[in-house]
């Protein structure tokens, strides 16, 4: 009996103790979004029937979850760049969006610099919240951290972008910056606030793998908000004393973290991610009235005249020979990449373009894949082994039927396959097959798209991979702007010459 | 850089996303068909997710 009533007075202290502690403490809530690339309207994810997203909607709901109790909206990274309704405004639909959505603060991701500097800066004025890239020196509009106090909780938050930034984007868009270790900077940073914050969150955009490190490396750190792999993270992850949440990507989801706070720690959290989804009735006014507008905008961008074409341009057998059209992206990425040839798969071009007016839509119509501009060095025996492999299939019109700039060949489609190709000459003198020749192709035939395996055997034998005197550089990769998709690159073009009259030049030519 | 799909090894561009890697790896084609691409915690990853150098990541039909 009397051990009874002493298990019963421990757990009656527990309780009051709990009581006691959690009465002295503060509830704070952290709503959380990353990678957004500006997916204004629900869609549907490759494989899935159901409709997720919507910025009305995640705004909507960010909302109700701020009335709950006092929190703070943040973003870590990559929201200005991706979707035609960020690209075709350079983000100023952005920023405006997140100023209606009243976001606090966020973390610059690689891909804000896909526009440039002086784009980014312009941006970062119009925003009426703080830009944070701790870890980035050169570009004064940033900040390192904000402190900021929320229900008597001092907040400190720091920002971190990866260091990758300059492999990813086109050499001018980082001209001048450096992109510093994100370890030391939180290191450093962390000493400096010291005494002057409750809780230290890193608002990060490095990826989850390397939060994790950061974790496990740097002391000190209370929660990381991260950003970069669209990792979707159900519960926080724990790493010694480090919370680590993530929200996928796209406005799929809202992150929602409520921490309890008391002397100065956590005492008490918990995690979990809202599913953004359309509800009838549920739009938030503010965000919808800005998504309308622009959409407007949108359709009228899209019809912008942009240049005239002097004939029709062919992209209706790309699959089966040269084509005008063929030949003319092909020399628009041969230029932009200072590759010495270009070879593209005919089946990434979808359509024609008519005689007359261009607008920027035919452009889009014509490229609609999210593909960019990559060059390789390929030997000369690649270079054809990769031609064969694109006429390897012509009478049955595949996509993998090349188009080129900077060389010409014969075929002839009645010999076996892997013995077709004759006499390619690379501007004008016959192909070396020991010699190396930097080759302009797109992302997914890199990767081994349309069954192009050249590529890839050239990215798997190139070594590591640097960024020297601005220009990435790898033993056989030499450019790739994975900022910049290859339409935008046509419509730039386009507009910069405004006549254009591509020609067929005989630089496929089929023998029987 | 190199990562590892399903136990394969393929290789990628820095800038390149998780679609890369499946694509490179052959298994594209199963997120078309509902399977879905998680890393080596057990976490969902979207395929415009970025990559990084040894990142083991898995295809498989969807957690319930």
């Amino acid at each position: 009996m009397k051990k009874l009533f002493t298990v019963g007075l421990n757990v009656l202290f527990i309780f009051l103790f709990i009581t006691f502690a959690y009465a002295q403490s503060s509830e704070i809530r952290i709503l959380h979004v990353n990678d957004f690339h500006w997916f204004v309207e629900p869609y549907k994810p490759l494989g899935s029937d159901e409709l997720l997203g919507g910025i009305p909607y995640l705004a909507s709901k960010a909302n109700e979850l701020r009335k709950e109790k006092p929190s703070l909206l943040l973003s870590a990274g990559d929201m200005i760049q991706g979707d035609n309704w960020a690209n075709l405004f350079l983000a100023e639909s952005v920023i405006e969006l997140m100023n209606g959505m009243r976001f606090d603060v966020m973390v610059l991701g690689n891909h804000e610099f896909d526009f440039g500097q002086e784009i980014l800066k312009k941006r970062i004025s119009e925003a009426r919240f703080p830009v944070l890239g701790a870890n980035v020196e050169g570009l004064d509009y940033l900040k390192p951290y904000i402190i900021r106090e929320l229900n008597g909780i001092r907040l400190a938050l720091i920002g971190i972008v990866t260091e990758d930034v300059p492999l990813s984007t086109h050499p001018r868009n980082v001209a001048g910056l450096r992109f510093i270790s994100h370890t030391e900077t939180a290191e450093k940073y962390i000493k400096e606030l010291k005494g002057k914050a409750d809780v230290v969150v890193v608002l990060s955009h490095i990826g989850f793998p390397a939060d994790r490190d950061l974790a496990e490396k740097v002391k000190g750190i209370d929660v990381i908000v991260g950003g970069h792999s669209h990792t979707k993270i159900t519960k926080p992850v724990s790493i010694g004393s480090t919370l680590i949440v993530q929200a996928w990507e796209h406005g799929k989801v809202l992150g929602v973290l409520d921490l309890t706070v008391k002397d100065g720690k956590i005492i008490g959290f918990e995690g979990h991610l809202e599913k953004i989804k359309p509800q009838k009735g549920k739009e938030d006014r503010v965000t919808l009235a800005i998504v309308k507008k622009y959409k407007e905008r949108v359709d009228a961008v899209l019809n912008e005249s942009i240049g005239e074409a002097e004939m029709d341009l062919d992209g209706e057998n790309v699959r089966k020979g040269e084509t005008n059209l063929g030949n003319f992206i092909a020399d628009i990425m041969r230029r932009a990449s200072m590759a010495d040839v270009t070879l593209i798969n005919g089946g990434g071009v979808r359509t024609s373009i008519k005689k007359g007016e261009v607008r920027v839509k035919d452009v889009y119509s014509v490229l609609p894949f999210d593909n960019y501009i990559v060059a390789i060095k390929l030997t000369g025996k690649q270079i054809k082994e990769a031609l064969e492999h694109g006429v390897s299939a012509v009478e049955d019109e595949e996509g993998r039927f090349p188009q080129v700039s900077g060389l010409t060949f014969k075929y002839s489609p009645t010999e076996k396959r892997g013995s077709r190709v004759k006499e390619v000459y690379i501007v004008g003198k016959p192909i070396d097959p020991d010699r190396t020749y930097i080759v302009a192709t797109n992302d997914f035939l890199a990767v081994g798209g349309d069954g192009y395996k050249a590529f890839g055997e050239a990215i798997k034998s190139s070594r590591d991979f640097s960024v020297i005197g601005g220009m990435m550089k790898g033993e056989k990769v030499i450019y790739s702007d994975s900022g910049r998709w290859l339409r935008d690159v046509v419509v730039e073009y386009i507009k910069e010459k405004k006549r254009i009259a591509p020609a067929i030049e005989d630089r496929i030519i089929e023998i029987r | 850089m190199k990562v590892y799909v399903n136990q394969k090894s393929v290789d990628v561009l820095p800038g390149m996303t998780v679609k890369h890697a499946l694509m490179s790896s052959g298994l594209f084609k199963e997120i078309e068909a509902s399977k879905k691409a998680y890393d080596e915690w057990g976490n969902e990853l979207g395929l415009d997710g970025a990559l990084s150098d040894g990142m083991k990541i898995y295809v498989k039909n969807c957690k319930t």
